[in-house]
């Protein structure tokens, strides 16, 4: 759960951090939706190298970004397969016939034991995955001797399907960076102030921005904290015997409420100190609130504004064209 | 054969901060008979984590324990019934607030015999048993465990893992909260079941009157080290114990402080209040 990046506030330097964060969020808003507006894999292959050199200069570690990156892999994978199988149009790419018989059972358990064994014992665990994937693949090609299970089908890539499938991988890969880099280099609470302010002029129908805002913060700050009172319940219940682990499903499900009802009870608890705690240092709200550090634009964020509203102008004359 | 630790370390992770150790080669033995040790150190010098390993909570990233003969390493182990474990080594949390869910009191201490495979009316019985070997009496049985009082929640988390009739019993802070009786009441329970059944208590704590008055043995953390391990008595006879975060009990600090402003010649050494005030009396009649 730690290694979860996206979300995350990391502190450092660089171009991003010095930026208001009404101009963050406004320039990823226009650049994300340019680059739902482009159509061919040649734009968005542009825009995906323009979203690399932009965090080349506010110096962010790639690295970083494609560790974020893992959780949602398993989300991309299964975008590209579905977009490639299940997308039949323009010309067959690759089309031949694919077996299962006796042996090719044979030969899927044996791959699969070979890969279970290797990734209890290797760390490589993604490559793992994808060599038998590849192993399927050929199994399934090319061991058609033996009695056939099933009538042979036919496998079939066609050109758009390929197409269609790398250019929506592309799309999501550039929208999950935008958004990484905005939420790894703005503080939450210069996050919400940034929203509160952007909502602001909402007020006139009656939306209580600064409200919105408070609670917003509120929650981002309690997640960590209600993280870590879970596992302290989680391990009080297990010292008298539900251990999540182990036991059947039926014992599972009175241990879920074992740690379902302190949760409740402990997050009302903490509530209503947090409210007695604002209150007594005269938090009232809907009055208006002052802030030791007031949001300031620079020529940077002109700059910056400048950019997106270029990088969104561009991608509708492209669709337009 | 109780618990033994072998070169125990412990890791945190965080994302932001990285590796922070919270516990460091310890080497530690704990029999599991007629032992009451007090476990005593600052805020974060790793009490409440090697606790969490005596029960194998957490596991420990280098070295490894043994509990009741299972060998508990870093990595879990399938073999093991971790479950067995926490019933052989029981540990009541400091927070009461973090164990009690049910809706009566007697339904939530029956919650952990009932995880060990007895039926309804023996787990009735035990936790009728246990509420009152914790000083409360059968009206609480029926009663929310979240409308009781401090103290009376602490009581009732207590009983929950006596239910359990575990053969080491760990409490991290028991006394925190309460009042000075509440704590003098509860000190002598755990004393009474030590003496009484033999089972051996280890506690957590900050007071070190309770520490001198009480108990047989002393561990002290330091920055994640076990520091000293031994008698209180000479402990508390060492010079500096302030270097270790730590404090002399009151009797000492107030005869020491007699000594000095009167040129008295009392000796220092008494474990309660009464045998200090007799210690003053004998050297006022000389």
């Amino acid at each position: 759960m730690k290694s979860i990046i996206i979300g995350q506030y990391i502190p450092g330097k660089g171009m991003f951090y010095k930026l208001d964060p009404r101009t963050k969020i406004v320039a990823v808003l226009f650049i994300m939706i340019s680059v739902f507006l482009l159509q061919t894999i040649f734009q968005l292959l542009i825009a995906l190298s323009v979203a690399i050199i932009l965090l080349l200069i506010g110096r962010i570690s790639l690295l970083k970004v494609l560790k974020g990156l893992k959780p949602i892999m398993i989300l991309l994978i299964f975008t590209f397969i579905f977009q490639i199988i299940l997308n039949r149009e323009g010309t067959p790419l690759i089309s031949h016939p694919m077996y299962f018989t006796i042996f090719t059972l044979i030969f899927l358990i044996l791959a699969f034991i070979i890969w279970r064994v290797l990734a209890k014992l290797l760390r490589f665990r993604f490559t793992l995955f994808f060599l038998f994937a590849g192993s399927v693949y050929v199994i399934l090609r090319f061991v058609d001797f033996g009695d056939a299970l099933i009538e042979p089908f036919n496998f079939a890539i066609y050109q758009s399907g390929l197409e269609m499938s790398i250019f929506v991988v592309i799309r999501l890969l550039i929208i999950i960076t935008l958004s990484t880099v905005l939420t790894l280099t703005t503080k939450p609470t210069d996050l919400t102030q940034g929203i509160e302010k952007l909502l602001h002029p909402l007020k006139r129908i009656g939306f209580d921005s600064e409200s919105f805002a408070l609670i917003i913060s509120i929650s981002l700050r309690y997640i960590p904290t209600i993280f870590d009172e879970a596992n302290k319940i989680m391990l009080a219940q297990a010292s008298r015997g539900a251990d999540f682990s182990e036991g059947k499903l039926k014992d599972k499900l009175k241990q879920v409420i074992s740690l379902l009802v302190p949760m409740f009870i402990i997050a009302f608890m903490r509530s209503e100190e947090l409210a007695n705690a604002m209150e007594s240092r005269n938090f009232v709200p809907g009055e208006k609130r002052t802030r030791i550090n007031e949001l300031n634009f620079n020529y940077k964020d002109v700059l910056a504004t400048v950019f997106s509203i270029l990088v969104l102008a561009g991608s509708i004359v492209l669709r337009v064209i | 054969m109780g618990i033994r630790f072998n070169q125990v370390s412990y890791d945190y992770s965080s994302f932001a901060q990285g590796l922070y150790t919270a516990i460091k080669d310890i080497n530690l033995e704990i029999t599991e008979k007629h032992e009451f040790i007090a476990l005593v150190g600052h805020t974060g010098s790793g009490k409440s984590t090697l606790a969490k390993h005596m029960n194998a909570l957490i596991f420990p990233s280098e070295g490894n324990l043994e509990i009741f003969g299972e060998v508990i390493t870093a990595k879990r182990n399938k073999k093991i019934k971790y479950n067995n474990i926490r019933k052989k080594v029981g540990l009541v949390f400091q927070f009461p607030e973090y164990q009690l869910f049910e809706e009566t009191v007697e339904k939530d201490i029956m919650f952990g015999p009932m995880n060990f495979k007895i039926t309804q009316e023996e787990a009735k019985k035990i936790a009728k048993e246990s509420l009152n070997l914790v000083g409360l009496n059968d009206s609480y049985l029926q009663r929310n465990p979240y409308n009781l009082s401090g103290g009376e929640k602490k009581r009732v988390s207590i009983a929950g893992i006596l239910a359990m009739d575990p053969e080491i019993l760990v409490l991290d802070e028991p006394t925190s909260g309460l009042d000075p009786a509440g704590k003098r009441v509860l000190m002598n329970l755990f004393k009474d079941i030590n003496e009484k059944t033999g089972k051996t208590i280890v506690i957590i704590t900050h007071d070190m009157d309770l520490v001198y008055q009480y108990f047989n043995r002393v561990l002290v953390m330091n920055e994640g080290r076990l520091i000293y391990d031994g008698d209180p008595e000479k402990l508390f006879r060492e010079k500096d114990l302030f270097k270790n975060h730590l404090d002399y009990p009151n009797t000492i600090k107030v005869l020491k402080y007699l000594n000095e402003t009167l040129n008295l010649n009392l000796n220092i050494y008494q474990k309660t209040l009464e045998a200090a005030l007799s210690e003053i009396e004998r050297v006022v009649k000389e």
